[in-house]
């Protein structure tokens, strides 16, 4: 009885303890997500330049930023937290009302980025700026209904 | 004399004719593609089949190829030109103004008959259009004759003599073929443009936000960033565009000539400020 109580006692520490780790103040979850979003803008905004012809084409570069990108793909989602409603940021209601479409969003963006990896590695410059075009449209995809415009 | 006679003649055919080179380019321009191609990948361009959702219901675009049964196959230049310039079908019935007749009414003679050439030269394709689903009572097509009345000037682009052929120039692009407008300048609860908000942004029916495009907002922006923006669909600092409006850099502002884009945005530049939109 006594054991079984410590488990339960140690399993429910765990997951408040856990829980606590994960959740962040929602102002500062905000700051978080946005700053994953700003590494993004970061890394994609060279590769957009090289898509249009607007900067020399890079292989090396884009091979080095698909990889930072497929990571910062995942990042932003669990700063979405539903605590952070109230916070003063570009983030739309439909995001928590449209859960699953705004999963889906994620899902493309990550899955393109993904994508780019592997298209970044074969060194075909038609191929791989195609790729960057599509992973740019899953970014703008997502803000057309989740990100307030100004 | 004969020859220039023969010659005068041959240009005047071309001219008549519509140069569908030409056409292509204005296309890009108008933007034609975005409505008139479904929203999925491997889509027929031209064909058909998006949907615009508006609070008066959903319109489709239809299909713009010369298919003979789908298409527009059976039309005439004429018929072309009175359903941009009047924004009135073959039959005579009234369009929804879904289709952007109040900015396409601008669209000169000569430009109208290079777009009918290079529609003539599409594919045809036999995509079917499906009805537009629209909400009681704004599926009755009559009811288009007020708003036409009270919301619709026809008649082509009149070049201001005042200003240089640059700012005309730009003011064709945005105002007539780009149909900036149709987005970016709010609209009552009818529909109608604000005319007296003009290009001022504000929030779409469906409340999403348009950015000011009248200098209180743009003079916060190099002309650097304008074009990059423009052609690329980032800002300097690497933020992505909307969707909506990544579409229409892909389909027109960056298909633009270097001559073109910088008309739009001297043109952008010399309208007058407007304030943002209360929000």
């Amino acid at each position: 009885m006594k054991s079984k109580l410590a488990v339960v006692t140690f399993a429910l520490l765990l997951g408040v303890t856990l829980d606590a780790a994960a959740q962040a103040k929602p102002e500062v979850l905000v700051k978080q997500r946005q700053a994953a979003m700003t590494l993004q803008g970061k890394y994609l905004g060279p590769l957009g330049a090289m898509a249009q012809g607007k900067a020399p084409f890079n292989a090396q570069i884009v091979q080095r930023n698909a990889g930072y990108l497929e990571v910062l793909s995942k990042m932003p989602w669990d700063g979405f937290d539903a605590s952070t409603k109230g916070e003063k940021s570009a983030a739309l209601p439909a995001i928590w009302e449209k859960a699953g479409e705004f999963k889906q969003a994620q899902e493309r963006f990550e899955n393109e980025a993904a994508k780019l990896v592997q298209v970044a590695k074969s060194g075909d410059e038609g191929a791989i700026k195609a790729q960057i075009g599509a992973t740019a449209k899953s970014c703008g995809g997502c803000h057309e209904n989740f990100r307030q415009k100004n | 004399m004969l020859f220039a006679l023969l010659l005068f003649a041959a240009l005047g055919d071309a001219f008549a004719q519509g140069d569908a080179k030409r056409g292509q380019y204005l296309a890009k321009a108008g933007g034609c593609v975005g409505c008139h191609t479904e929203d999925r990948e491997g889509a027929t361009p031209f064909a058909g089949g998006r949907a615009l959702q508006t609070p008066f219901g959903t319109f489709y675009g239809p299909n713009i190829t010369p298919d003979q049964q789908a298409g527009i196959g059976r039309w005439s230049e004429a018929d072309f030109i009175r359903a941009l310039r009047h924004g009135v079908r073959p039959d005579g019935a009234n369009y929804f103004p879904s289709f952007p007749y109040p900015s396409f009414t601008r669209i000169t003679d000569s430009d109208l008959k290079d777009l009918w050439a290079y529609l003539r030269s599409l594919p045809p394709s036999a995509r079917a259009n499906q009805p537009h689903d629209l909400r009681f009572p704004f599926g009755w097509r009559w009811l288009v004759w007020i708003w036409k009345w009270l919301f619709f000037t026809p008649g082509p682009f009149q070049p201001d003599p005042a200003k240089s052929g640059i700012l005309n120039r730009g003011a064709y692009l945005v105002d007539a073929l780009g149909h900036c407008g149709e987005c970016h300048t709010p609209r009552n609860f009818l529909g109608g443009s604000k005319k007296s908000r003009y290009l001022a942004g504000g929030k779409l029916p469906d409340g999403k936000g348009v950015p000011n495009l009248t200098p209180t907002r743009l003079k916060k922006a190099s002309d650097k960033d304008l074009k990059d923006f423009l052609q690329t669909g980032q800002t300097s600092d690497g933020d992505v565009v909307a969707e909506s409006m990544g579409e229409v850099i892909r389909n027109t502002t960056s298909q633009l000539t270097p001559p073109d884009l910088e008309a739009l945005l001297a043109y952008l530049r010399s309208i007058a400020p407007l304030p943002e939109e209360k929000k």
